[in-house]
């Protein structure tokens, strides 16, 4: 059995995008392979092996950069300095689960040596046992014994220069299923700072067009070759594009009703493979009320990641004390770079919030949903206090100003937005025809 | 060496923000005879101020939180206690991620790839989810105590998150993220105590 990572790396090598070479150890081998923490001579054995590989591949020798590790989303396995652009070869070692558990698993980049070759292995495979894993297990049904392998992978930087970043691409948009590029970069920052929520993240639209392109050509034979919507995390090293991952699926409510009608109009799915990828919970999330824009997305100012569900609309406020005081004359979102329980005020006098850095686990998030307020986290915005203004790149809008935000999609938008239930959604009223045609009993 | 009452509810305000008395008491351990005495006079010291108004309450001021700032630092490291401290803060960032996805996890359940809000129906998912929270709790009282002997001001914090647990024991479900006094209120306020306490900034 080999893990969703290491397949979606066979793909991208199959379609002849590039990739940095790898090579795996599968779980059985890691569980017997690591034990108190030590690499056995067995795995030790078949991890130079493995290295061989990736310096004939790359040219580049192994233990040249005398570089040490640079811990991944728990451990520091190395000490040292970390690589960054040493002549020796650097490799990744990352956790491949049959299962996907995102963000549990350690991951340590920048290995340069045997012994913290060693080491990383190790702390990716122990891992697998960590409380916090243990419990991602337990309340998401995934069994105990499945264990994880390993992927050793040459490192590309994404912290090289200044034509550098890291990020992960869409072949359509998550929240609607509509097909266009979308996605987010952290310029100058390794993958892992993508998603920690630690850095705050800009959308694609930065990028040079070349780099977009090869990004969406890339996303299309995805799709066609998964048959369904797909996306990737990649690294811009020095201008040059590498994919390090492909996920298909994992779009839920209207954006997986709008693929799956998509993929049976294009042929690429039939229309009762269509109606049973999508499921009542994603018919039931597809009507839940969103805002309605409209024309090209002008009205649109940021988006981040939907954290508590539901619409809210009011004016913008900066503090959770100018929160407290603008709410009487009417109602406030509160635009955070983070909270802290100094902004509980703030928050509880506000419709809804929006948060620049902190993920959709943050404690404001947690706070949000406690208060039944809609939220929006990791939002690609700044806020400005001195000038008392929210920016976004080139445009910034004064505190004050009346925006509506989306707990679910993640969007702000500018003014009072329509709001739409999502009954009027052709693509699922088509779906609902496809599973039940007209005369028939409704299937949901 | 315990922290002297008016510093202790001059930084339970630092901690918990604007909060009215009974409040402010509560998370202190103090009585509210006592801690609106202790706010009265940090009011004239120009230190805390009560702002009127439905969000309002009692909150530090610029000036309270500048000495706030000074006189913990202060009493950690006159007590030498900073080593004990920073070694418990960063056994207690290893929990912290654990607990916001359990809090996150009895809010919103992920079935299919949607999330839906935790309507508290599926009493196998919830004792999953607590039989976690209890686990989580038993390493983060592991920690509280380390931080106790260092300081014993934080102290307050492994009861008031046992109260809050028991309560949750109880079928009080909202005592778990939900409310002023749930176990992650209870938990974000003690995350701060520590950046605070550390001089940290968030």
């Amino acid at each position: 059995m080999i893990s969703g990572k290491e397949r979606g790396l066979r793909v991208l090598r199959e379609l002849g995008l590039p990739v940095p070479p790898w090579f795996a150890i599968g779980p059985a081998e890691c569980r017997a392979g690591v034990t108190d923490g030590l690499v056995t001579d067995g795995l030790a054995a078949e991890l130079a092996d493995g290295v061989r590989a990736l310096e004939t591949a790359t040219g580049l020798h192994f233990g040249a950069a005398g570089g040490g590790a640079r811990g991944g989303t728990e451990d520091d396995a190395g000490g040292g300095t970390g690589g960054g652009g040493g002549e020796g070869l650097l490799v990744s070692v990352r956790s491949g689960a049959a299962v996907s558990m995102p963000g549990m698993m350690s991951t340590v980049l920048g290995v340069g040596t045997r012994d913290a070759l060693h080491r990383a292995v190790a702390t990716v495979v122990g891992s697998w046992d960590s409380p916090r894993a243990v419990t991602y297990r337990e309340v998401h049904g995934i069994p105990h014994d499945l264990g994880t392998s390993v992927i050793v992978q040459a490192m590309v930087h994404g912290d090289r220069d200044e034509r550098s970043c890291s990020g992960v691409a869409f072949g359509r948009d998550p929240n609607t299923g509509e097909p266009e590029l979308y996605g987010e970069i952290v310029r100058q920052a390794r993958g892992d700072a993508v998603v920690s929520g630690e850095r705050p993240t800009e959308p694609l639209t930065v990028l040079p067009e070349p780099v977009r392109a090869a990004l969406r050509a890339a996303l299309d034979r995805l799709e066609v070759h998964h048959r369904d919507a797909c996306h990737v995390e990649f690294t811009v090293e020095s201008g040059s594009l590498w994919f390090l991952q492909v996920r298909p699926g994992g779009l839920a409510g209207r954006a997986a009703v709008r693929v799956a009608v998509d993929l049976a109009d294009a042929g690429l799915i039939e229309r009762r493979e269509a109606v049973r990828r999508v499921s009542p919970r994603h018919v039931r999330s597809a009507r839940t009320p969103t805002i309605s824009r409209t024309g090209n997305g002008s009205d649109l100012i940021a988006r981040g990641r939907g954290a508590s569900p539901g619409v809210a609309c009011g004016r913008i406020a900066l503090t959770a004390d100018h929160a407290a005081q603008m709410a009487a004359h009417g109602p406030v979102v509160l635009v955070r770079p983070h909270t802290s329980p100094l902004d509980m005020h703030g928050l509880a006098a506000a419709a809804g919030v929006v948060t620049v850095l902190g993920g959709p686990t943050s404690h404001a998030a947690v706070v949000a949903r406690a208060m039944g307020k809609p939220a929006v986290v990791q939002a690609g915005l700044s806020v400005d206090l001195p000038a008392s203004r929210v920016r976004v790149g080139e445009h910034s809008y004064p505190e004050g100003t009346v925006v509506t935000i989306d707990g679910s999609s993640g969007e702000i938008v500018l003014g009072e937005a329509a709001v739409t239930s999502g009954a009027a959604d052709d693509h699922l009223r088509r779906l609902l025809e496809w599973a039940a045609p007209p005369g028939a009993d409704p299937p949901v | 060496m315990s922290t002297p009452a008016d510093l202790l509810v001059l930084h339970t305000l630092r901690c918990i923000g604007f909060a009215e008395l009974a409040r402010v008491a509560r998370a202190a351990g103090l009585g509210e005879p006592e801690t609106e005495s202790e706010l009265i006079d940090l009011a004239v010291a120009g230190l805390v101020t009560r702002t009127p108004g439905a969000f309002g309450g009692w909150g530090l001021t610029d000036a309270g939180r500048a000495a706030d700032a000074e006189r913990i630092a202060a009493e950690l490291d006159g007590g030498g206690a900073r080593p004990a401290v920073t070694a418990a803060f960063e056994r207690f960032l290893v929990l912290n991620p654990e607990l916001l996805d359990l809090c996150s996890a009895w809010q919103m359940r992920v079935t299919d790839g949607v999330g839906e809000v935790n309507d508290h129906g599926d009493a196998g998912y919830d004792a999953r989810v607590l039989a976690r929270v209890d686990d989580l709790h038993r390493r983060a009282t592991t920690v509280c105590a380390e931080l106790a002997a260092a300081l014993p001001r934080f102290g307050r914090y492994p009861d008031r998150l046992g109260a809050a647990l028991g309560r949750v024991r109880a079928g009080d479900l909202e005592w778990l993220a939900d409310g002023m006094d749930s176990y992650h209120s209870v938990w974000f306020q003690l995350h701060e105590d520590l950046l605070a306490t550390l001089g940290i900034p968030r």
